[in-house]
């Protein structure tokens, strides 16, 4: 009898059977296989064993029983062979994950690999995922991230590159943290803000999910009793799948997945797997969160420690500098009456001896040198007292006017003329009114003694960036640049300006109200002395 | 000229005033304590008492106070070494400040200023 199928023939000619593929030629001359794999499959070998049926063979009967077992028992072990291979790849998937899930500490770093292992091809190949967080303190769970396609086009563009880039999981992973992460938080905001319900409302999916402990899949979301539609609608989505994230009995948050794009239907298989790999993910964001609080506090503390080292130099600094004014102000106390008897006696026996007096020479230096150490004397007491400044707002050109009107005496003596050249539309500034005045007077007396007669002095005051520049101008000699290094120095001697602690003193005045000095030369002759204020509080 | 009081526990300082003040036709009367002070203060009439701050166990700026509530018109110049004494507000009650000098002229001019404050007060 002629047969439709091969299944009779040792070897065939190849293409005579059309069911043997590319890359399956072996089957022509192997005819075990062939009945195996292709003939038992064929209709043609089926109207073979019909047509068999009438003809006497003694098989002919019980052959259809033999193939259609045969034919179930195939199909049941593809089944199997297909379950297998996908607990297979689920196992190895999630042991690259668990790997990083169990050592991280990252609170991105775990984000990015559980919402990459959900939504990748490579992982759980759901669409889209959200991550939302349970809040203890405003009793809510809401939501933090977001990941997957907005619309189609995105979803084929990622899709294809990620099927370019041929990444394992965790180099998706990682390469998720390092680009799109921040993107990510901000592309779902919208719908993240919508997704808020407090912890109180029992009712809702998220606290039944979260209270059952069991993801639920949600199903015909529009027209499901049980659910509030306006989930479905934030979603887009009438299918996804509500995953809950339970660490130790803690309520960590819950995972929402679907397949927006590709409204593939979520499978039981799924969910299985995703509830598998939702304890590691919940046990590796509990850690994470932890730790990120952990960090903070310990940099809280550090802060602390440092902001404490800092007071308590800052006191004991203060203490000592408190002793010395003290020991300075006691000293200069007990200097300055035996002083005043000294040259107030000299002084008094100079008016009444005779210009012929022979004494008179002595009690000319009993005066001046009794003046200069009283000069001294000051501003050693000025400069105990400048380590505490009393700050406050002042405005700046009241202050300069008065300065100056005090100087104008000096001023005339020494033949000089001062220009006042004041912005009118100042800020007030920081400052201790009674020390800047003094830097003022200090350093314009400083500016006239480099004066000679018919010199010109010019004060000004101008905004400068968020501070007030007060600059005071003179057209005498110009200082070495030593003289100008010196002046600032405690006690300097130049042999332009002699010796003192006004300019340093000045200096120091300002430094601690957190301002500055310092002198330039003036093109053209002279010298610049610059002073700049603050005009609000800072840590000085 | 005018009667003043100076109260200094120094007896150089006492000595010093009393001539240089003299000097400019002033009648000068001194104490060497806050307690003195007082007791001549009682005895006599002033036009004017110069005071130091730190007097041996007792207070200048005391002794103001009790001026300032006892006689209202006699002006007190409160004369002392320490300068920082011109910001407190306890001797803002004074006429003058001024900072002991070896040259009186400062203290001088304090003491003509506030006669010539009090004399046209008195006018007025």
């Amino acid at each position: 009898m002629d047969w439709e199928c091969c299944w009779s023939k040792e070897e065939i000619a190849p293409e005579s059977c059309p069911y043997v593929g590319e890359g399956e030629e072996d089957l022509y001359t192997s005819h075990r296989r062939r009945v195996v794999e292709k003939c038992v499959e064929c209709p043609r070998f089926k109207n073979d064993l019909a047509r068999m049926k009438g003809t006497g063979y003694p098989l002919s009967d019980v052959l259809p029983y033999i193939l259609t077992e045969f034919q179930e028992q195939k199909s049941q072990m593809g089944a199997m062979l297909s379950f297998l291979n996908s607990k297979n790849r689920e196992i190895k998937f999630l042991r690259e994950v668990g790997l990083v899930l169990q050592t991280s500490l990252d609170l991105d770093e775990v984000l990015s690999i559980a919402m990459t292992a959900i939504t990748a091809g490579k992982g759980f190949g759901m669409n889209r995922a959200f991550l939302l967080m349970t809040d203890k303190e405003r009793r809510n769970i809401r939501g933090y991230l977001g990941v997957g396609p907005r619309d189609y086009e995105e979803a084929w563009r990622t899709w294809e590159d990620i099927g370019r880039s041929n990444f394992s999981l965790r180099e998706l992973a990682r390469d998720f943290q390092k680009t799109k992460l921040s993107s990510e938080k901000v592309k779902f905001h919208d719908i993240l803000q919508q997704l808020t319900v407090p912890l109180a409302d029992q009712g809702h999916i998220f606290n039944r999910t979260l209270l059952g402990k069991k993801p639920i899949l949600v199903e015909n979301a529009l027209n499901n009793p049980d659910l509030d539609r306006g989930l479905a609608r934030i979603l887009g989505v009438d299918t996804f799948l509500v995953m809950p994230l339970i660490s130790r009995n803690r309520r960590i948050g819950i995972i929402i997945a679907d397949n927006c794009i590709t409204h593939k239907p979520i499978t039981l298989q799924d969910m299985q797997s995703l509830e598998t790999f939702a304890f590691p993910v919940a046990f590796a964001l509990e850690r994470a969160s932890l730790y990120e609080r952990l960090q903070e506090e310990v940099a809280k503390q550090k802060a602390a420690n440092v902001k404490l080292r800092e007071q308590q130099e800052l006191i004991v600094k203060m203490e000592k500098m408190a002793l010395v004014g003290k020991i300075t102000s006691s000293i200069a106390h007990s200097i300055r009456n035996p002083l005043m008897v000294i040259g107030g006696f000299a002084r008094t026996l100079l008016k009444g001896s005779t210009e012929n007096d022979e004494n008179r020479t002595y009690l000319e230096s009993i005066v001046r040198e009794t003046r200069q150490l009283e000069d001294v004397l000051s501003e050693v007491l000025d400069y105990s007292e400048s380590l505490f400044p009393v700050t406050d707002y002042w405005d700046l050109n009241e202050l300069v006017r008065a300065a100056l009107a005090e100087l104008s005496g000096v001023m005339e003596q020494a033949g000089a003329v001062c220009i006042q050249e004041l912005s009118t539309e100042l800020p007030m500034v920081r400052i201790d009114y009674k020390q800047i005045s003094y830097c003022l007077k200090t350093i314009t007396a400083t500016a006239l003694s480099t004066l000679g007669q018919g010199g010109e002095l010019t004060v000004e005051s101008l905004q400068d960036g968020d501070g007030v520049m007060l600059r005071i101008s003179d057209n005498g000699k110009s200082l070495s640049r030593k003289a100008m290094e010196t002046l600032t120095a405690p006690f300097f001697q130049t042999q332009e300006m002699g010796e003192g602690v006004g300019l340093s003193l000045c200096k120091t005045i300002l430094e601690r109200q957190g301002s500055t000095l310092s002198i330039t030369s003036r093109p053209g002759g002279g010298n610049i002395y610059s002073i700049r204020l603050l005009t609000r509080k800072e840590n000085v | 000229m005018a009667k003043l009081l100076v109260v200094d526990d120094e007896a150089n300082i006492r000595l010093l005033y009393a001539q240089e003040l003299s000097d400019e036709g002033h009648e000068v009367v001194t104490a060497a304590s806050a307690t003195e002070a007082v007791e001549k203060l009682q005895a006599g009439d002033f036009d004017l008492a110069v005071l130091d701050i730190k007097l041996k166990n007792e207070s200048g700026i005391d002794l103001l106070q009790q001026i300032v509530k006892e006689r209202q018109t006699l002006p007190v110049i409160l004369c002392t070494a320490f300068s920082c004494y011109k910001d407190d507000f306890s001797a803002w009650l004074a006429d003058g400040y001024v900072v002991k000098s070896s040259d009186l002229q400062e203290l001088k001019d304090e003491i003509a200023r506030v006669l010539a404050k009090k004399q046209k007060a008195a006018a007025t």
